[in-house]
């Protein structure tokens, strides 16, 4: 099997403080922490399992500055054999569309043989959901979002999809496709600092725009067909009535809270 | 077996000379709740291939409290062996799912507890408190636990005071300050651990750090005994403390009419021998009357919260040895169990809830009683 | 007069809300836009279908085959890219769901349509669409211009009200385009979650919790969570987090891809408050949220906040329940 993986390098937001920069574009980066995104390190998990299974080889792609090669070792010590970064102040304001055609162009190049794309259905950063079923639109092969399990039967694969209120989908699908999987597919291994150094062997090739045959005008603002106008500081519309003191008293308040509301079974 | 630099477990551990006598799992405070034996373990690493500690669960048992090696009539280290052991098992990533996850965050955010870089100085937003780079005598290093579990942030505040109280000329990292990695290393990520002291280093050479105090014992051994390359001298919160008393800049006024017995930490203790300062300061506090366990100092049981137990759940079963000490001390009469370690504190706060004690024994920390006695 | 396409969305015989919201959240840009309102009905014997949205949108459009039965993202796309093209709709909306995050990219990347994923609104500007998403976990709001017209977004459930419109639809049927059977992708079946002993759709009482509450493997997190819901009477549900891990099943999850509830009592312990879990509870009638982070987006939509630490507050919150049931 010719496994791909696309993985995303952004800073973990769940707990810090987002600070919005002064041109409104962006946020600001010190002292976040960034990683793999989550999706994506499922992902990588599914392709590994895939290659351990099947045999094959796994090449790991990001678009990013050097930065995300911290990202693309982890990938190379999990059990990718290559990574690939791609690298270009071109890139710069491309929208999912832009990215999803600057993926399947390194893609094409760098393993046109592919028998199966792993991504993840989405990012932590931007959320837009979007790039896995871009890029199986820009390669014509076919896609599936939210895949919580795969088996895969020559030339198929078996796949489920979560869809809501728990209910899973099972479809068959035709290889080669783009998988986009949700998170809780697998359980992602650890890999040590030991191995991340040994991984340092492997091939990380870093790539520009000409190099995989794209000119600028087809990604970053000019090839992007959505444009980030600002960010802003979402409004509040509503906001609980917050208790205060310490945890006796604003445990004692709320017990008598919920006590007036019936809420206490006696 | 061969370490996962690959010596033989034999030659790095001088494993030969063991007699097989036994002292270590004699000595050892899980091996009679758990499969956790040193002495089968050191001959096994001898013996057996690498595959043969894939499924040893109960090698996260141990809390490295090195009572095996400060026991061992041959100075071997069967502590090290365990360590070297769960090394094997990190490399093949058979890992307890929340020692990965406490492993990632260390490596992602500088802190085993999943939290955010951004937030490490929260808990010391109403202090007014020097950084790093505007240089001091001592460099305060904080500790993951201490800036992050909001029971152990009380001592770090209660410290804060007391240097202050004292005259201490002391600054923080604030959020630069990162795991000293005593606990990674002791859950066998030496890579991470590496990483984490090359990076410490290089921040307290940069700040031209010459001492540095610390919350807990963890910390303060590894600086101490396994920082290869770090000038800064060493010292436990309890030490420098003590130091200011007998100069007279600590004063302790207040009546504090407790009877308060002395946990002593494996990692103070026994493995650095620390015994005198927390005691002296503990006694020089006004109506206190300090007790002793029976078993005390170098004799002194783990409170079973060291060597990544705080991430790793263990396969021991039967009562946990710090609610054996909470009952102990109950039985002498004790009203205050006090404790100079982050994870002491929290495995007997938990211990006195489940033997149910609660109301009826505290558990603080030394520096939490000196406040006591200087604020009343 | 110009058009926007609503694409109605229906599995296993039921039109789902995201279709209502849609059609009556979109009137205002609807009008800005000039446009009047088209909902895109694709299936198989959907006449029951036809009668429940004939108040919500000025006229449907019906596309039936018997390769429309169950969503298939591959057969949408090639009759709503053959739909959109031949009526050039301004804009197409779509839900952010599961259907429509499998068809929406393809499709509009197949036409070169830009296309805005996971709306939450949208504003219209000199003439032109401005989409408002939001971004890192929704502590961020953003708008997004379209490069150029007709638009396509996606919808986030629950980011529109379904308000009742009382129009009378024209219905329209057109051919299916399909020539021929989709062989890329085939519909097997559905599966369900594991249904387990505890329904938590029909709790009055819910204590859940979400990532805050650190490893809930550990005994001792796990009895002082079972403590309180004990005291409350309260079963235990949980955020995705907390499935994934694997510490509950499948069928405690609350969000749009769990369970929808909508207790008397819902009390969310150290969950930050993602749309996706909120859109699965903000129905309930009370919501209190204990939280460390003030600006955890639980408290926009909780009654009572407590801004502390789970582990303080749980136990104390339990001792005080118990006081109160004691004393009566």
């Amino acid at each position: 099997m010719k496994i791909v993986v696309c993985v995303k390098h952004v800073p973990d937001t769940a707990e810090a403080d987002v600070v919005i920069t002064p041109d409104k574009k962006g946020i600001k980066k010190e002292g976040l922490a960034f990683g793999i995104n989550e999706w994506d390190e499922y992902a990588l998990e599914e392709a590994i399992l895939t290659k351990e299974k099947y045999g094959g080889e796994v090449v790991a792609i990001t678009i990013g500055g050097k930065d995300s090669e911290d990202t693309l070792r982890r990938c190379l010590a999990k059990g990718a054999d290559r990574a690939v970064r791609v690298e270009d102040p071109a890139l710069e304001g491309s929208d999912a569309y832009a990215l999803a055609k600057a993926l399947g162009a390194v893609i094409k190049k760098e393993m046109p043989d592919y028998d199966i794309i792993f991504t993840g259905t989405q990012a932590g950063d931007d959320g837009f959901a979007q790039v896995g079923q871009t890029l199986a639109e820009t390669l014509g092969i076919p896609h599936a979002a939210l895949v919580t399990k795969v088996e895969i039967q020559d030339g198929k694969a078996k796949i489920h999809r979560e869809l809501e209120g728990g209910l899973e989908e099972v479809l068959e699908i035709q290889l080669p496709a783009v998988l986009a999987v949700q998170t809780g597919i697998n359980e992602p291994r650890y890999v040590s600092i030991m191995g991340i150094r040994k991984a340092k062997k492997k091939e990380l090739k870093v790539l520009n725009l000409s190099d995989v045959g794209l000119s600028p005008d087809e990604v970053g603002e000019k090839g992007s067909l959505l444009k980030l106008e600002e960010l802003y500081v979402p409004p509040v519309e509503k906001m609980a009535e917050i208790l205060t003191g310490a945890p006796e008293e604003t445990a004692a308040r709320l017990a008598s809270i919920l006590d007036e509301k019936g809420l206490i079974p006696k | 077996m061969e370490t996962v630099e690959g010596e033989s477990f034999g030659e790095k551990y001088d494993l030969f000379v063991c007699l097989q006598c036994g002292k270590c799992t004699g000595s050892c405070p899980l091996s009679m709740r758990s499969q956790l034996n040193p002495r089968k373990l050191v001959r096994e690493a001898l013996l057996l291939e690498n595959e043969a500690v894939m499924d040893k669960d109960f090698l996260w048992d141990c809390t490295t409290c090195a009572t095996c090696r400060l026991r061992c009539p041959r100075d071997l280290q069967p502590v090290e062996v365990i360590i070297g052991m769960r090394s094997i098992l990190i490399e093949e990533a058979k890992v307890p799912s929340t020692v990965q996850e406490a492993l990632e965050s260390t490596f992602k955010n500088g802190n085993p507890w999943g939290r955010a870089p951004s937030k490490r100085v929260e808990w010391a937003a109403e202090l007014s408190i020097k950084k790093a780079s505007e240089g001091a005598e001592y460099l305060y290093y904080v500790g993951c636990t201490p800036a992050y579990d909001p029971r152990v942030q009380s001592v770090a505040r209660s410290l804060v005071r007391l240097f202050d109280a004292a005259g201490v000329d002391f600054a923080i990292l604030g959020n630069e300050e990162k795991c000293c990695g005593n606990e990674i290393r002791r859950m066998g990520e030496i890579g991470l651990f590496e990483m984490l002291m090359e990076d410490n280093i290089e921040m307290f050479e940069n700040y031209g750090v010459e001492r540095i105090v610390t919350t807990s014992p963890h910390c303060y051994n590894v600086f101490k005994n396994e920082y290869e390359g770090l000038k800064a001298e060493v010292f436990h919160y309890t030490q420098l403390l003590c130091d200011k008393l007998d100069e007279g800049k600590l004063k302790l006024t207040k009546e504090l009419k407790k009877k308060v017995i002395y946990q002593d930490p494996c990692f103070l203790g026994k493995q650095n021998k620390v015994f005198e300062e927390p005691r002296k300061l503990l006694s020089s506090i006004p109506g206190v009357e300090l007790l002793e366990y029976d078993r005390e100092k170098m004799r002194s049981v783990c409170c079973e919260g060291g060597g990544g137990r705080m991430w790793a759940e263990a396969t021991a079963t039967g009562e946990r040895t710090a609610e054996m000490r909470v009952k102990e001390a109950a039985a002498l009469g004790a009203e205050v169990i006090a404790v100079a370690c982050p994870f002491c504190l929290l495995t007997f706060e938990d211990a006195v809830k489940t033997t149910g004690y609660e109301g009826k024994i505290e558990v603080k920390d030394i520096s939490e009683l000196l406040i006591e006695a200087i604020e009343g | 007069m110009a058009e926007v396409f609503v694409l109605v969305e229906h599995r296993r015989g039921e039109i789902r809300d995201i279709t209502f919201e849609m059609l009556s959240g979109c009137r205002d840009v609807a009008k800005s836009l000039d446009a009047s309102v088209t909902a895109v009905l694709l299936g198989k014997n959907v006449d029951n279908f036809v009668e429940q949205l004939k108040s919500w949108a000025d006229k449907i459009l019906v596309v039936e085959d018997d390769k429309l039965e169950n969503f298939n993202a591959e057969a949408y796309q090639k009759v709503l890219s053959h739909l959109i093209k031949e009526r050039n709709p301004v804009l197409t909306l779509i839900g952010h769901t599961s259907f429509g995050m499998d068809l929406a990219p393809a499709l509009a990347a197949e036409l070169g349509i830009p296309l805005a994923t996971d709306c939450i609104g949208f504003e219209v500007k000199d003439g032109a669409l401005i989409a408002i998403r939001q971004m890192y976990g929704g502590k961020v709001n953003a708008r997004f211009s379209f490069k150029k017209s007709p638009y396509m977004a996606t919808i986030r459930s629950a980011a529109f009200k379904a308000e009742e419109l009382g129009l009378s639809a024209e219905v329209e049927k057109v051919p299916s385009p399909l020539t021929e059977e989709v062989t890329t992708k085939r519909f097997l079946e559905y599966v369900e979650a594991v249904v387990g002993e505890v329904d938590i759709t029909q709790a009055e009482r819910i204590v859940a919790i979400g990532r805050g509450v650190g490893d809930y493997s550990d005994e001792k997190v796990r009895s002082m969570i079972e403590e309180l819901a004990n005291e409350l009477g309260a079963v235990i549900a949980c955020s995705r987090p907390i499935v994934d891990k694997g510490w509950l099943p499948k069928d405690r999850q609350v969000g749009t891809s769990g369970k929808t509830v909508k207790p008397k009592l819902y009390l969310a312990l150290g969950i930050s408050g993602a749309f996706q879990h909120v859109a699965g509870m903000s129905a309930s009638e009370t919501i209190v949220a204990v939280n460390k982070d003030p600006k955890a987006p639980i408290f926009t939509v909780a009654d009572y906040g407590i801004v502390d630490d789970l582990f303080k507050v749980v136990p104390a919150l339990t001792e005080k329940i118990r006081e109160i049931k004691g004393g009566s």
